[in-house]
């Protein structure tokens, strides 16, 4: 809704002034720290105070002695498989719901509960029932003749990364589910019934009606959900720890690993700016996208 | 498990409440304690400090326990109170960094983990002992083990700290188990350890692998494997006894930090450990220190090695849970195997030792904390501690290993002993200043090999790799700065000059 | 269009099972803080078992150690949502009642905030907050939270205040009343649900931020995420109490998003989706 009260024309910015000075007063200090310190040698272990600049050394060092790459692949693993399954299961579910049977809206209330948590205490939840011996779901798989590893199934490097994907898809399928329903009821029912009258069903009414109609919504929560996917930090503290050996290790807990433990300060700058580089890629693609055609 | 539950002092409430944020919703839950502690503020004036105080941070190990519960001797003796902090390894080490990056005083006296010792005294965060130890003739240096104070305390000729809880590792197992199988037992005496080699330890796993005992069939042995840091500190003790060594030169002057980690000695140690692991429980890749421990108190493993603390910790069924273990009685402390004979031992030393940060005022009163903490009686005291099932024994004094009392209690006191005079941390884990990250790519490489992601070449030759880029990314490769003769020879000579 | 019988019962069925498997776990949580510690580990699981309050005594009432953690978190997520509000209510309001030539690029700037990794940030709060003798300190937290509640709000308050029509406060204006007299009287009143659902949110997503208080706190104001954490972080995890310190800090969001119904979808799509 473009506003009509434009007397004062410097009143607008007057009012964003606050929210972008106080902003840029929190970030501006973490980017410029991060570009300098990303050129110079700083290691807490070594030194109390930055030593002299050294070039492209620290990023070079991000890719010499951290993992950054598998943690990269990691990552990506982790947010596409993600987004993609709890897209389509919370799409089934909202299908489920849009039938608007008796006691749907209970049910509603109800399902989000899981995207309540915190993910932290989603990730306890998880290792609780991963427990090797006497954990429900280890227990549950057994039951049902899957294999689970003998090494748990947070220790094997096949099933590690997909453990943590399982517990976020737990907590955040919700999401997708309330959202695309709320974006079902809103098809409106005239373009249904036209559908209908032209002789789409089933499949050919979802991918011809259903889908694109709700287009618009999918975009934005496939955006939100992947961006914070790619983000995943505490998930991967409680249950694995990255490990077993980089098998489950992401970008982000890569970062803490090499920033908040091991304090080698300078290093952990140049890996910021290269995430930085690779989310600010993500969010602007994502955002032509999804924001295509907003109305401001 | 124990937590320090700290009410909210009454300056940090008013800072609070001065931002405006202890909204009504705030105060209507806050507990009782905080809001007498703000009227009790309000209507009393703050009683003038005529006590002196001094902050000690220490690390939740099991040493903590016990001095707790000694600490009133310090200030009835003294005068001076004592504010202890207990904190975890991580959150210590985060605190810590904080207080010397910021220059903030925070504590007076400090817990320093060995591996912390040249990190914090080459940045002149904490402070050098020598010339208190001098000042003071009852500190009798003399008493400590040699290895310990070289291990733990020494840095460019420096005591920077002194021990409060020393570790070695050795080899713990069942005796009721051993006795089934018909093994010997193993030796607890380096003169009469023939034959005790780590072939012989590897044979005595696979023949207790699957045994049944009491109606539970035994794993031959158990392993540490999480990483990064937990399985370093096992598997690099393995290495150290096979003959591996990290560096050239270190800690002999000149020191040369040239990687010698990809050696033949070390493929054959980590695929000796890998071994280990196939004789352990499979979860055990995840097991960080004290799940090895416990799943030896809970009755199913025959054999391992482990840290000195854990011949202690075993007796309870969970860390520190004061309940007695299945295996109270059914086991028994040895020797650490050698590679051959004839081949030199190589121990793990490590622990905890107090050190003074730079930064604190009360430097004087901090050292008179340090000198009580770690003198005989002290932690003779500590050791008679009952609580817990007696969970105190890691003196680093040699007359307290010698003590009748100590000795009854804890009946593997020789044995120990014998292990710490064979020990040599500064080759196990040299503690040279970037040996954080070193530790943090080592554990990660030797975790895939267990996990079966990679051999034990390609992940040493990965390591070695990762090591040299380190190394050079900062300027430890060559090495340019000044050395130090760190010696064993040489910390004797200073302990000699010390207590002159 | 009426349903036959066998499809309901199909689609009963298939809605029962998704609730087990996204309620289950929670409710297998619950059960745990209620377990005695032997039972916890118990193989096979044990449903059916005599429950004991005592991981709620022990953590919230005597000793009590994590009490003084709940009144942490209660402190730093009010903190951050009461300090977010002068600085979102104001953008939002611009933004939604103005032309702007930089409009779309501002809101996309806040957008991109919100979607950075929050770790990339982390490192130099610790060293600025360690030097500025801050670190362990609540404004520390609250302050660094605003990195997400500002951006996060004026999505959501945009939404709202774009919802308020604009014409009474025009028709106000006509009438001789200012801008802010318009705002203050009219528009915000108007916009008070909104805010106050905003404001709801703002909280839960302090109340369940780890990371930043993970590092900025100290143990004498340490939120209850981090007191879950710090009984696993130790020396042998006691899920007994990580269970009971974990039930508490999951009512609060659950209690709010129950109260929030209808504007779930909207809180959590940042105001992008109506709902």
């Amino acid at each position: 809704m473009a506003g009509r009260l434009s007397s004062r024309r410097n009143l607008p910015y007057l009012l964003v002034l606050p929210s972008i000075l106080g902003l840029l007063a929190l970030i501006i200090y973490p980017i410029g720290f991060s570009l300098v310190n990303s050129f110079r040698q700083w290691n807490l272990q070594t030194s109390p105070v930055p030593l002299g600049f050294v070039g492209f050394l620290n990023y070079q060092m991000v890719f010499q002695t951290t993992p950054f790459l598998d943690s990269l692949r990691n990552t990506l693993i982790l947010s596409v498989a993600g987004t993609f399954i709890e897209f389509w299961f919370g799409m089934g579910i909202a299908l489920l719901l849009a039938t608007q049977l008796k006691g749907t809206n209970a049910v509603r209330a109800l399902l989000i509960m899981p995207t309540t948590i915190a993910p932290i205490v989603a990730g306890f939840l998880f290792r609780y029932m991963y427990y090797e011996k006497g954990g429900l779901l280890t227990w549950l798989l057994t039951q049902v003749g899957f294999p689970v590893p003998p090494q748990g199934l947070l220790g094997s490097s096949t099933t590690a990364l997909a453990s943590i994907a399982l517990a976020d898809i737990w907590q955040w399928t919700p999401f997708f589910a309330i959202v695309l329903y709320a974006g079902l009821l809103s098809i409106p029912e005239d373009i249904k019934e036209a559908a209908i009258v032209d002789g789409a069903t089933g499949l050919r009414m979802f991918a011809w009606i259903t889908l694109p109609s709700i287009s618009r919504t999918a975009i934005i929560v496939v955006m939100i959900r992947f961006m914070q996917l790619f983000n995943m930090f505490d998930l991967v503290l409680v249950l694995t720890r990255g490990g077993p050996g980089t098998a489950s290790r992401t970008l982000s807990y890569n970062l803490y690993q090499e920033g908040l433990v091991n304090y080698n300060i300078g290093v952990a700058a140049a890996m910021t700016w290269l995430i930085v580089i690779i989310v600010t890629i993500l969010i602007n693609v994502y955002a032509r996208v999804a924001f295509r055609g907003w109305e401001w | 498990m124990k937590e320090h539950r700290k009410a909210i002092s009454r300056r940090e409430f008013l800072k609070v409440a001065g931002l405006g944020i202890a909204a009504a919703g705030v105060c209507s839950v806050a507990q009782p304690a905080l809001t007498q502690t703000a009227l009790a503020a309000g209507v009393r004036p703050r009683a003038k400090a005529q006590t002196k105080e001094i902050r000690v941070l220490v690390v939740g190990d099991p040493f903590q326990f016990a001095l707790e519960k000694v600490l009133d001797d310090f200030t009835s003796q003294t005068g001076i109170k004592v504010n202890l902090e207990s904190l975890a390894y991580d959150a210590l080490n985060a605190r810590l960094v904080t207080s010397f990056v910021s220059q903030t005083p925070d504590a007076d006296v400090v817990t320093v983990d060995a591996m912390w010792t040249g990190q914090y005294f080459d940045n002149r965060w904490i402070i050098s002992l020598n010339d208190y130890i001098k000042a003071d003739s009852d500190v009798n240096l003399k008493d400590f083990i040699p290895e310990v104070l070289y291990s733990l305390n020494l840095w460019r000729g420096n005591f920077v700290s002194l021990p409060i809880a020393a570790y070695g590792q050795g080899v713990m197992y069942r005796t009721d188990v051993f006795e089934k199988a018909g093994l010997e037992p193993p030796p607890t005496d380096p003169d009469k350890a023939t034959g005790w080699t780590w072939d012989k330890y590897m044979e005595i796993v696979k023949q207790l692998q699957g045994m049944e005992m009491d109606d539970t069939k035994l794993y031959g042995t158990v392993i540490v494997g999480a990483q990064p840091v937990p399985i370093v500190h096992m598997y690099t003790q393995l290495a150290a006894s096979r003959g591996v060594r990290w560096f050239k030169q270190f800690p002999e002057a000149p020191w040369d930090f040239e990687p010698t980690i990809n050696s033949p000695e070390n493929v054959e140690s980590l695929k000796f450990y890998k071994a280990l692991y196939d004789l352990s429980p499979a979860e055990s890749i995840n097991y960080v220190w004290f799940d090895a421990g416990t799943r030896f108190s809970q009755g199913d493993i025959g054999i391992f090695f482990w840290w000195t603390p854990y011949f202690y910790l075993v007796k309870n069924d969970g860390y520190m849970s004061g309940t007695p273990s299945k295996i109270i009685d059914k086991f028994a402390v040895a020797l650490l195997p050698k590679l051959k004979d004839d081949a030199p031992q190589v121990i793990s030393n490590g622990g905890w030792s107090l050190g003074i940060p730079s930064s604190s005022a009360k430097q004087d009163e901090g050292w008179q904390f340090i000198k009580w903490a770690c003198s005989a009686e002290t932690q003779k005291k500590m050791g008679l501690v009952k609580d817990y099932n007696y969970q105190f024994s890691d003196f680093a004094r040699v007359s307290l290993y010698q003590d009748a009392e100590l000795k009854a209690i804890y009946p593997y006191l020789d044995t120990q002993l014998k292990l710490l005079q064979q020990g040599n941390g500064k080759i196990v884990r040299p503690p040279m200043p970037i040996y954080s990250t070193l530790e943090a790519i080592y554990g990660l490489q030797i975790n895939k090999v267990l996990s079966g992601a990679a051999t034990a070449e390609d992940s040493l030759k990965e390591t070695d790799m990762l090591f040299r880029n380190a190394l050079t990314g900062n300027f430890m490769l060559p090495y340019k700065l000044e050395s130090y003769d760190d010696t064993l020879e040489n910390a004797r000579k200073l302990i000699d000059s010390l207590a002159a | 269009m009426r349903m036959p019988l066998h499809r309901k019962v199909l689609i009963y069925l298939a809605i029962l099972l998704v609730l087990i498997f996204f309620l289950g776990p929670i409710y297998w949580f619950w059960a745990l803080s209620l377990r005695s510690p032997t039972s916890a580990f118990a193989s096979p699981p044990e449903f059916f078992f005599e429950p004991t309050l005592n991981a709620f005594i022990y953590t919230f009432v005597n000793p009590g150690v994590n009490r003084p953690q709940l009144v942490s978190s209660l402190i730093v997520a009010s903190g951050a949502t009461l300090l977010n509000l002068p600085f979102s209510v104001t953008a939002a309001y611009a933004l939604s009642r103005f032309r702007m030539r930089a409009k779309q690029f501002l809101m996309m700037w806040y957008i991109s905030l919100l979607m950075a990794p929050p770790i990339v940030f982390l490192i130099p709060y610790f060293i600025l907050m360690s030097s500025l003798k801050l670190r362990g300190t609540y404004p520390s937290m609250i302050i660094i939270a605003q990195t997400i509640t500002i951006p996060f709000s004026i999505w959501l308050l945009k939404s709202f205040f774009d919802e308020v029509p604009i014409d009474i406060e025009e028709a106000a204006q006509v009438d001789g009343a200012s801008w802010h007299q318009a705002l203050t009287r009219i528009t915000l009143p108007l916009a008070l649900p909104g805010i106050i659902v905003t404001s709801m949110f703002a909280f839960v997503f302090t109340w369940n931020n780890v990371i930043f208080p993970l590092v900025l706190s100290n143990q004498s104001t340490a939120t209850l995420p981090v007191g879950t954490l710090n009984y696993f972080a130790t020396t042998g995890a006691t899920w007994n109490f990580i269970a009971a310190t974990a039930v508490v800090t999951m009512l609060p969001p659950m209690i709010i998003f129950l109260v929030l119904g209808r504007y779930i979808v909207r809180g959590l799509t940042f105001g992008a989706v109506k709902g």
